[in-house]
């Protein structure tokens, strides 16, 4: 990992097993490429590659291996803007990684440029919102959405309320 | 009928059940205070959805009413001979009894493993749980020669499309057995964006066997239970409910 | 699907929006959306694109492959996943880093306890965690367990999907014994819900350390019989030899891992080069072929079913007294931190990326799935092959939907 540390010029942290390196979106292909290719390095296993809604930006995250070494050196691309998230891809170095940014893709609508295929592959093609960002809130986030209270599934259930049928309570009468 | 609490009727009727008046109930226009339609025990609940419109205006045909048979608003009264049996018409005859004793002793189920409820359903049909006994064994790959789907794990909102076509090519009659906890109610995915909270929103179901996963005995057991239904002619295939079947009280 | 009568559930309208039919027919929307769409849905003179659909019996799950065949060949093929999509991760942020555990079992739903292992090993590197050895010991015993459970049902697959009916029963005998063996203990056949944040949920007992004795006694003579059904049995040889073909450097493009990347020549196996748990002290072998071909991967599971054996007779002999689960609170709050931990599963690397963000939910558990990346080398392997062997390779790659879709 010295090697790394050597080569690389922003902050990187070691953490048990892993060594963390941040870097700009600009520089994903540069620095994919040199790790992968270089002899110093050789991180020819693309472990994972995943996105992150930090709530404030986004991030892509890829997790690399070496037979040089035992580390893993986990590359967090940060500073991707949660309204146009662009990303180069790194599809030139590995096949492997199309699905993992159609994935990203449709969890997050982070933008892979240079992904031949970037179409939705969870959901419907004609989805319209990107699950896995933090605005987009599950039943459960009742309290934090900002419909609270609205749904059945929000009310506090009285006990020997049949379930049979939603009951809108007070405070709902703009519906009527 | 042999039994006398069958659970259809107790959920469609509306005598055991305090009057809840909710806007969307109505057909009628409501200042305020909504009227619940009369409701007797032949007619389905048919539940208006006035809470809110798609954003897509063509989602849901345009809002015209469903062609799917199992789906439609029941008609009862609609004496067209297409051959489609109804529980309240017919006085079962011995050849019924005898029909009905072939039907259940060969059920044929349609291989419709989705997630880990099929391999608990594989394990029922295999060496150890043997379902070759109950003359269940050939899971059919194509629709049109299965009797039974037993939907065997989670069904999310993409998958719903081809099951329902799948419900659809199958020739009658035919039985739905919900096996699991996703197939029942949305299980431990319920509170997920993707998932078909039970599939008998979707499916008129005969048979749920919660669980997850059932062990291959229960599903055993649900398959005999199904073998029953049919044996008195209960069952959805006779008389189609709408919507989820809740019972009350829970 | 169009009734009033369905009760929408979540406030997205555009989640039961009516999917057009459009999407399960082959021929997309026009105009495509992607280059690759584009290049795909070009039929040439002669190509016929055949949907072989979400309900097959060959597809292992849910998985639509849209083919493009010339004849009986297929040219080309286009999957399309999404139809067991749960949203896993989603529903993992809500919940406690405890309901992970349950919550992350179904992703992979033969083997259970390596799915499980994610968010548990995950918790317990951000809290620099130390497992008794004890629960470090039952840790590997469960999962070699699993591991050969997952085995076998993988080579009765294979050959049922070959149109061979018989073998599968035969693995499910093994499957069955050792399912129930681990009810034994957990409670549950399949979805086990055993292992916790430093530890494991229940000690051994009497019932499944006599059943395991039992099946021990001849887990060997039964997996020689097995495979003797197979091995040489001349359909099955010549219906898998050959096809499939991986070689070196497209698996390591295709960040294929497990069985597939160890049968095309890379000896890379998590427990040696990441070792974890206990597994320095095991000592066992990591099994390579170099064909890389179908017939070449299901060797390979063999190979692993026999080095499994051993390291549940090293792990049941060294096994030491002691707790079987650390001292934690009930309540985890973990400080903000990163990690990222990998297993070495029945299917390949299963690694999960953990972050926590001070709260006692995690903030962000991505499962990284490797049916999910060996799924891609589908689509170089399967062109030139006819429709049947196709399955036969699909089989070989050996993918579970659930972890696949999450």
């Amino acid at each position: 990992m010295e090697a790394v540390g050597d080569r690389f010029s922003g902050p990187l942290r070691q953490r048990q097993d892993t060594t963390e390196i941040r870097i700009r979106p600009q520089h994903v292909a540069e620095v994919m490429r040199t790790v992968n290719e270089d002899d110093a390095f050789r991180f020819e296993i693309l472990a994972d590659l995943c996105g992150v809604d930090t709530g404030t930006e986004m991030q892509v995250v890829y997790h690399l291996w070496s037979a040089l070494t035992p580390d893993w050196l986990r590359v967090i691309v940060e500073g991707l803007s949660r309204d146009d998230p662009r990303v180069p891809s790194v599809t030139f170095l590995w096949n492997g990684a199309e699905w993992a940014e159609r994935e990203a893709y449709d969890m997050f609508g982070i933008i892979f440029e240079g992904n031949r295929d970037l179409r939705r592959i969870y959901m419907p093609p004609d989805y319209t919102s990107f699950p896995l960002r933090k605005d987009f809130l599950l039943p459960d986030d009742a309290a934090r959405s900002p419909g609270e209270g609205f749904r059945h599934v929000e009310q506090p259930h009285q006990p020997g309320e049949s379930l049979r049928r939603p009951v809108l309570r007070q405070g709902t009468s703009e519906l009527q | 009928m042999s039994e006398p609490v069958n659970d259809n009727d107790k959920q469609r009727g509306g005598a055991a059940d305090p009057p809840i008046y909710m806007a969307s109930d109505t057909l009628s226009q409501a200042q305020g205070l909504a009227v619940p339609p009369e409701q007797s025990v032949d007619e389905p609940i048919v539940v208006q959805n006035t809470l809110w419109s798609a954003a897509n205006p063509q989602a849901y045909a345009g809002g015209a009413p469903s062609q799917i048979t199992h789906l439609r608003a029941l008609e009862l009264g609609d004496k067209s001979d297409n051959g489609r049996w109804s529980a309240l018409d017919i006085i079962p005859t011995k050849a019924d009894y005898v029909l009905d004793l072939i039907r259940l002793n060969s059920l044929w189920p349609l291989l419709s493993g989705l997630a880990c409820c099929a391999m608990e359903m594989i394990s029922a049909a295999t060496s150890r749980n043997d379902m070759d006994r109950f003359n269940m064994f050939p899971f059919r790959a194509s629709p049109r020669q299965a009797d039974v789907l037993i939907v065997a794990g989670t069904l999310t909102t993409k998958m719903a499309g081809p099951l329902v076509r799948l419900w659809e090519q199958m020739p009658e009659p035919k039985w739905c057995v919900a096996m699991g906890d996703c197939t029942c109610s949305g299980g431990r995915y319920k509170r997920s964006y993707a998932t078909v909270e039970g599939i008998d929103r979707v499916l008129p179901v005969d048979v749920y066997v919660p669980g997850c996963p059932p062990r291959p005995e229960g599903l055993i057991y649900g398959m005999m239970k199904l073998q029953q239904l049919i044996r008195e002619r209960r069952g959805h295939w006779a008389d189609r409910a709408v919507g989820p079947t809740v019972p009350l009280g829970v | 699907m169009t009734d009033p009568t369905i009760i929408r559930s979540l406030d997205d309208p555009d989640i039961w929006v009516e999917t057009p039919a459009t999407i399960y027919d082959a021929v997309p929307p026009y105009p495509p959306r992607t280059e690759r769409e584009a290049e795909f849905y070009d039929l040439r003179d002669g190509e016929m694109l055949l949907n072989l659909g979400p309900q097959h019996p060959s597809t292992h799950g849910v998985l639509r492959v849209v083919l493009k065949i010339d004849g009986e060949k297929v040219v080309d093929l286009d999957p399309v996943l999404g139809y067991l999509h749960r949203g896993v991760e989603k529903i993992c942020e809500n919940g406690d880093w405890h309901h992970a555990i349950s919550n992350c079992d179904p992703l992979e739903y033969v083997a259970s306890m390596f799915s499980e292992a994610m968010p548990v090993m995950v918790a317990e590197k951000l809290l620099d965690l130390q497992v008794p050895r004890r629960a470090e010991y039952i840790r590997v015993l469960c999962w070699e367990l699993n591991r050969i459970s997952s085995h076998a049902l993988y080579m009765g697959w294979q050959a049922l999907d070959l149109g061979g009916l018989t073998p599968i029963l035969y693995s499910f005998i093994e499957r069955d014994e050792i399912v129930e063996m681990l009810a034994a203990i957990t409670g549950q056949r399949l979805l086990f819900n055993y292992l916790r944040i430093g530890g494991v949920n229940g000690d051994l007992n009497h019932d499944f350390l006599s059943r395991l004795g039992d099946w021990m006694s001849r887990a060997g003579a039964q997996l020689e019989a097995n495979t003797r059904l197979l091995n040489e049995n001349e359909i099955f040889v010549r219906r898998m030899s050959g096809l499939g073909v991986v070689d070196r450097e497209t698996a390591l493009r295709t960040c294929l891992s497990g069985p597939v990347l160890r049968a095309a020549g890379v000896p890379y196996d998590v427990r040696r080069a990441h070792p974890y748990s206990v597994y320095p002290e095991l000592d066992f072998d990591i099994p390579t072929r170099t064909e890389g071909d179908s017939y070449a991967r299901y060797l390979l599971h063999i190979d692993e079913v026999r080095e499994s054996i051993r390291i549940i007779d090293q792990a049941l002999h060294e096994m030491p007294d002691g707790p079987i689960m650390a001292k934690i609170p009930r309540l985890i709050r973990i400080p903000p931190a990163r990690a990222w931990v990998a297993i070495e599963s029945p299917r390949g690397q299963y690694g999960c990326y953990g972050m926590s963000d001070g709260s006692d939910q995690p903030f962000r558990l991505r499962i990284h799935d490797p049916s999910f990346f060996n799924l891609q080398a589908m689509t170089d392997m399967l062109p030139g092959n006819l429709i049947a062997d196709s399955m036969a390779i699909m089989a070989s790659l050996d993918p579970i939907m659930g972890g696949i879709d999450k």
